[in-house]
């Protein structure tokens, strides 16, 4: 087992991963900029390294400061959390050639999910349904237009080498495809440093599905059931929840036997997402793996009782999934439902980006919370990184009973000082849509719970 | 820390013009602060200090470290501090043996070796950016040290 883990990441996340060591009772080093002086991932970390000024360039996404600090401190490994360097397989690289155990796939992993295409094309050969689309990449404008035709309009042009919606087009008629081809290209290469696009046929407005996976380094995987992430805004995920409503035990079943045999055969280790797109008829496509821990994965913790970043770390330690999950790998509990809001330091309806101090703080209890957190009374909202102020998750016996707790709980978080998002989860949790469960990433713009001053969605 | 550090820190301290250290590692924190002259004032935040251990006791506790913000260190008036651009381990000499690139009390030039960073078997030269006097060494040889930590008090000329 580890005695020393640097966790290169902060906020949230890194007090998750710091929990998960304090469990196992491994030492934690965390990592900070100079606008993170007095985050409270220091606080409760057993030692802390200054790496870097606030740009997140020139601190948690500099490796050599990163690996520099687990140098000094003599960490064994390193938990990258999400975003930053967690699917930077360069960096697990190079953790490798340092000695240091990288908590996460292999860099060879990482590096074949990263290009969707690659990922896309091996789902397919192990019979994952995948959206129908180009074989490869798209050469020319000639290919495009053919496949497009082949496959019928709408349809999406995707980044191979990335995702976050850069390097997408929607081509809604042929007359499109000649100017959105290359906008797409150029910006993919901007962005990622490769001009490499695919083709998809364009669902509108599905639903945005996927499953949970842990998978230790002997060959076992499990693969944990779904969430259901669809109310969305410009691809940020607000509500997840988990199961979906819309997916059936069968369905359920199906789906984790065929990730389960594709992922053996990519040698897929430690935690993972694949993501689907459902269509209106209930069926379940491929999208992207995405080879980290998510935000939203403790939805999946509280319905099925697995500890997912203690999980990434026994995984790391050499530990197989019967001795790592307190149940069955092959057949997962799934015990009541639960619901997160990702509370973010922005304007409700405009969605205008609001950092600041936090003047006063309460985080609601009662049964069924969880809060997983970074902020405090006096802290600070630093405008260089994300505006994630709380992770909010209920857990009921029932969808009603989560909802319920969900509100309660949003009626009692108080936030002073920044404003927040929680006006607009009580809104949309309020809506006879999502009651219904009438879901899809369509929802905030269908449903207009936005509100009429928001300029745009 | 051990008292011989300690003991050492204070007399740097004492034969440097610096006004006010701060140092933290390792989850212990320390404060020298010059008592202040007439009229000076000082905003005084009383830093919760370590229990020292004697050579024979376990590592110490961890200091319990405020949620309300405490400043970074700041040098004396006039004086510059030289930090850290990189997190690495400090070192006062090119090699083992060799003497320090420079000394409290030498003059330095723009551009003048003042030290070493090793980070990732890489030895980076830090040098000075002003022209001045060496009023006190911060770092401790072969120790480690973070991005922005101060390495040397400089008088600037």
């Amino acid at each position: 087992m580890f005695k020393k883990i640097l966790i290169a990441n902060r906020g949230e996340i890194a007090l998750r991963v710091i929990c998960a060591c304090k469990d196992l009772g491994i030492k934690t080093v965390a990592v900070y900029s100079e606008a993170d002086r007095h985050g409270l991932h220091t606080r409760f970390a057993d030692e802390a390294i200054c790496i870097g000024p606030a740009s997140s360039a020139k601190s948690y996404l500099d490796v050599p400061s990163v690996i520099s600090a687990a140098e000094i401190t003599n960490a064994e490994a390193v938990h990258p959390g999400y975003g930053f360097l967690s699917e930077n397989a360069d960096f697990a690289e190079v953790c490798e050639t340092s000695g240091l155990k990288f908590i996460g796939p292999s860099p060879e992993v990482i590096r074949r999910m990263g290009l969707k295409q690659v990922a896309r094309a091996a789902m397919n050969e192990a019979g994952v349904p995948v959206l129908v689309g180009s074989k490869d990449v798209v050469a020319n404008l000639e290919e495009a237009s053919a496949i497009a035709e082949k496959i019928g309009y709408p349809v999406m042009l995707k980044a191979s080498a990335g995702g976050g919606g850069r390097g997408m087009r929607i081509v809604r008629n042929a007359a499109d495809l000649a100017a959105l081809l290359p906008q797409a290209q150029a910006e993919a290469a901007a962005a990622f440093s490769c001009g490499d696009v695919y083709m998809e046929k364009l669902l509108e407005n599905p639903r945005h599905i996927e499953f949970q996976v842990l998978a230790d380094q002997h060959g076992n995987v499990a693969i944990l059931g779904e969430r259901e992430c669809s109310i969305q805004r410009r691809h940020q995920k607000l509500i997840e929840e988990a199961p979906s409503t819309a997916v059936s035990a069968e369905l359920r079943i199906r789906i984790s036997d065929g990730l389960r045999d594709a992922l053996k055969t990519i040698g897929y280790t430690n935690a993972g997402t694949v993501e689907f797109l459902m269509d209106a008829g209930g069926n379940l496509y491929f999208i992207e793996v995405n080879a980290r821990i998510q935000v939203e994965h403790p939805v999946t913790e509280m319905v099925t009782g697995a500890d997912l970043v203690k999980g990434q770390i026994l995984v790391a330690a050499g530990y197989k999934l019967d001795e790592i999950l307190p149940f069955d790998p092959g057949s997962p509990p799934l015990r009541g439902h639960a619901i997160e809001c990702r509370i973010n330091a922005e304007h409700p309806e405009t969605f205008t980006p609001c950092p600041g101090r936090i003047a006063g703080l309460n985080l609601p209890g009662g049964p069924g919370i969880r809060i997983d957190t970074a902020a405090y009374t006096d802290g600070v909202i630093p405008p260089y990184y994300d505006s994630l102020v709380a992770k909010l998750i209920a857990w009921g016996a029932n969808r009603e009973e989560a909802r319920a707790r969900m509100l309660r709980a949003l009626d009692m978080f108080v936030v002073d000082g920044v404003q927040t998002s929680i006006p607009l989860h009580q809104r949309i949790l309020n809506h006879p849509d999502f009651i219904a469960g009438r879901l899809d990433t369509g929802f905030l713009e269908r449903t207009a719970v936005t509100g009429p001053h928001s300029r745009d969605i | 820390m051990t008292i011989d550090e300690i003991k050492e820190l204070l007399r740097v301290f004492n034969d440097s013009g610096v006004g006010e250290l701060e140092i933290e590692r390792a989850g212990e924190r320390l404060r020298l602060r010059r008592a202040p002259s007439e009229g000076a004032v000082l905003a005084v935040a009383p830093a919760p200090l370590a229990p020292i251990s004697l050579p024979a006791a376990p590592a110490p506790a961890p200091a319990p470290q405020a949620l309300a913000p405490e400043r970074p260190p700041e040098p004396a008036e006039q004086q510059v501090f030289v930090k850290s651009p990189i997190v690495g381990t400090f070192y006062e000499s090119s090699k083992p043996d060799a003497p320090p690139f420079v000394q409290v009390g030498d003059a330095v030039e723009p551009g003048q070796i003042l030290c070493i960073i090793e980070s990732m078997k890489l030895m980076n030269e830090i040098p000075a950016e002003i022209a001045g006097t060496v009023v006190a060494k911060l770092a401790e040889n072969g120790k480690p040290v973070e991005y922005g930590q101060p390495l040397f008090a400089i008088q600037p000329r």
